[in-house]
């Protein structure tokens, strides 16, 4: 029956819209960082890991792992060359840097993998499953049970260990945590390359189910935006159900009202949020 | 204040650069670029007044080039109007446009009034190249040459289009200059710079917004227009990342709020791209690590870089015109 087909379908892409939204969650609800090229280094991952299974022969562990190595990479890479003004909590600098990283990482992928599309095939997303009138593929429920995971053992880390608490300390207030000892420099540079690895950890296991190109990454940085903004900024728990949200949203949309304009309904949603409640944006950095 | 000898000086130098494209060689491919870094800096004007004097940073302004562009296209395909009607619509649909969007994000600030334009420049891309009133992915085509009968003026290329191009780079300039000396223009910087005094002394922070984002849009605009009879089709590529990246590095890349930085900014960046081109992909990380670099290393852009080097420069030539250190000049 297609309602319980879309509701599958709802629920996978919620949780891969969630998945997409937890390094962001992280930066900003820790850090108080944007990243506007969060969807190029989504679409870096996706390639990375591509190119590493269909070119070097890697199985697709490796390959992830690979193309994660990466993300840490890079996110270390621009936060290092954005410190000064990340210190200086210079937002409106920093998210037209990030806007500029986006942009070279998409000329840098477009040189070394090309303008044609390419297909991520993974062993999970080649094997389809039947279940009475239901389609789903084992990338499916790979991609809802990694979510589950990640997002229970981020909320445990950030609520329950002393990382979690550095962590808390410098989003409340950088001055004092510096004053206390806390390297807050290296926070930092530690939040932006887990906002690198993790969006490649979404790259790797939501892109196989959609063709990927270079130009790509624009959708993604949307979605994310949504997911953070309606779970509440920095709210773990809030960015799961708020991307849960989002997913059924955009499959019923997608399936019944018309799907070239998902992105469209889904920012108008957006908006309304915005409208009824933009104090919501004036929370405390790292309150939850 | 501006002596009469100034003002002669500004003139002569205004009808100079007239000429220029004809100085550099006149060939087709001067007219094509002379006429393209017009537009460009028509455009990042613009956004000029929204990140040198707001101190936000719009991502929607491709949204107002994109109306330019397709109004004028509309307009011209649709209904046969000649530029001045297709000017005038292209001014309407931006105050519209930037009204919406002005009150829409009136009362947010820094990265979510940035995400929110953002994903309205997105969103229109996903719209115009689904939207088959507008053409859809194939676009429109067929805008007539732009043409002035009144006048008996016909612009069929490059070379004939760049005097129109060229008045409109200077009557952009001439409104930014205006704007920066009005009470506007000031109203502006003192809500960038200190929202709390700003309301004491009598300004509405959120109506100088809106009233900036209403004088931006159309400038924006004004430069799609043309970049349509420039290129006599349109189509989604005028709503790509490209024009905005190009837009901020001329912004940033010279200096803020000095008059003439962002079209420097766009002669740079346009003048690499159009004679010094090393194909799309390493021109895009060209574009994007200037961007980057400068305002992670420079804050001041190329003028924080200059202006220490003419300082000194200024000193020692001092310094050798007069010996003693009683000189005056500090």
């Amino acid at each position: 029956m297609n309602l319980a087909q879309q509701l599958l379908n709802g629920i996978v892409l919620g949780h891969a819209y969630a998945l997409l939204a937890i390094g962001w969650t992280v930066l900003l609800g820790v850090a108080r960082l944007v990243n506007f090229g969060h969807g190029q280094m989504y679409m870096l991952g996706a390639f990375v890991t591509w190119y590493a299974g269909a070119r070097l022969g890697m199985p697709y562990l490796a390959a992830g792992a690979m193309a994660i190595t990466a993300g840490m990479v890079i996110g270390y890479i621009m936060q290092r060359i954005m410190l000064r003004l990340t210190l200086k909590q210079d937002l409106v600098t920093i998210m037209i840097v990030t806007l500029g990283f986006g942009y070279v990482l998409q000329g840098a992928a477009g040189l070394v993998f090309g303008s044609t599309g390419q297909i991520l095939e993974t062993p999970l997303s080649r094997i389809d499953i039947y279940w009475g009138d239901l389609w789903f593929t084992w990338q499916d429920i790979a991609i809802i049970v990694v979510a589950m995971l990640f997002f229970a053992a981020l909320k445990y880390v950030i609520e329950h260990t002393g990382v979690g608490r550095i962590a808390r300390m410098v989003a409340e207030d950088p001055a004092l945590a510096l004053l206390s000892g806390i390297n807050v420099k290296r926070v930092y540079l530690g939040v932006f390359a887990f906002e690198g690895a993790a969006v490649a950890l979404a790259a790797v296991m939501v892109a196989p189910r959609t063709p990927i190109l270079t130009s790509m990454g624009f959708d993604e940085v949307i979605i994310t935006f949504a997911v953070v903004v309606l779970g509440g900024i920095g709210s773990i728990a809030g960015s799961y159900f708020a991307g849960l949200a989002l997913g059924l949203f955009t499959a019923f949309f997608g399936a019944f009202v018309a799907p070239a304009y998902t992105t469209a309904a889904a920012f108008a949603v957006l908006i309304a949020v915005l409208a009824i409640r933009p104090r919501g944006f004036a929370a405390a950095p790292g309150s939850r | 204040m501006p002596t009469p000898l100034r003002l002669l000086l500004i003139a002569g130098v205004a009808v100079a650069g007239l000429f220029l494209p004809a100085l550099a060689g006149g060939s087709p491919a001067i007219y094509s670029a002379a006429v393209l870094i017009a537009i460009f800096a028509v455009m990042s004007y613009g956004l000029d007044t929204i990140v040198s004097d707001l101190g936000e940073v719009s991502l929607a302004h491709t949204v107002f080039f994109g109306i330019g562009a397709y109004v004028t296209a509309l307009l011209s395909v649709r209904l046969d109007l000649g530029p001045i009607a297709t000017l005038l619509g292209t001014i309407v649909a931006a105050l519209i446009a930037a009204g919406v969007l002005g009150l829409i994000t009136l009362r947010l600030r820094e990265f979510v009034f940035s995400l929110v334009t953002y994903a309205v420049a997105v969103v229109a891309i996903t719209v115009a190249s689904s939207w088959s009133f507008i053409g859809g992915s194939d676009g429109l085509r067929g805008i007539p040459p732009f043409e002035l009968p009144l006048i008996g003026f016909t612009a069929k290329d490059d070379a004939a289009l760049w005097p129109v191009a060229y008045v409109l780079l200077l009557a952009t300039l001439y409104l930014m200059h205006a704007f920066r000396r009005s009470r506007l223009g000031h109203a502006a910087i003192m809500v960038h710079l200190n929202p709390r005094l700003a309301t004491m002394s009598g300004i509405a922070p959120q109506r100088t917004r809106l009233q900036i984002f209403l004088l931006s849009a159309p400038i924006t605009a004004a430069a799609g227009w043309l970049y349509a009879y420039q290129r006599a089709f349109v189509s989604a590529d005028v709503l790509e990342t490209y024009f905005l990246i190009l837009m901020l590095t001329a912004v940033v890349l010279v200096g803020r709020r000095r008059l003439l930085a962002p079209l420097i900014g766009v002669i740079i960046i346009q003048v690499q791209e159009k004679f010094f081109p090393f194909g799309g992909y390493v021109d895009k990380i060209i574009l994007g690590s200037i961007l980057i670099l400068v305002l992670a290393y420079l804050p001041n852009g190329l003028a924080g870089l200059i202006a220490p080097l003419v300082a000194a420069g200024r000193r020692a030539v001092a310094r050798k015109a007069a010996p003693s250190p009683s000189n005056t000049e500090a």
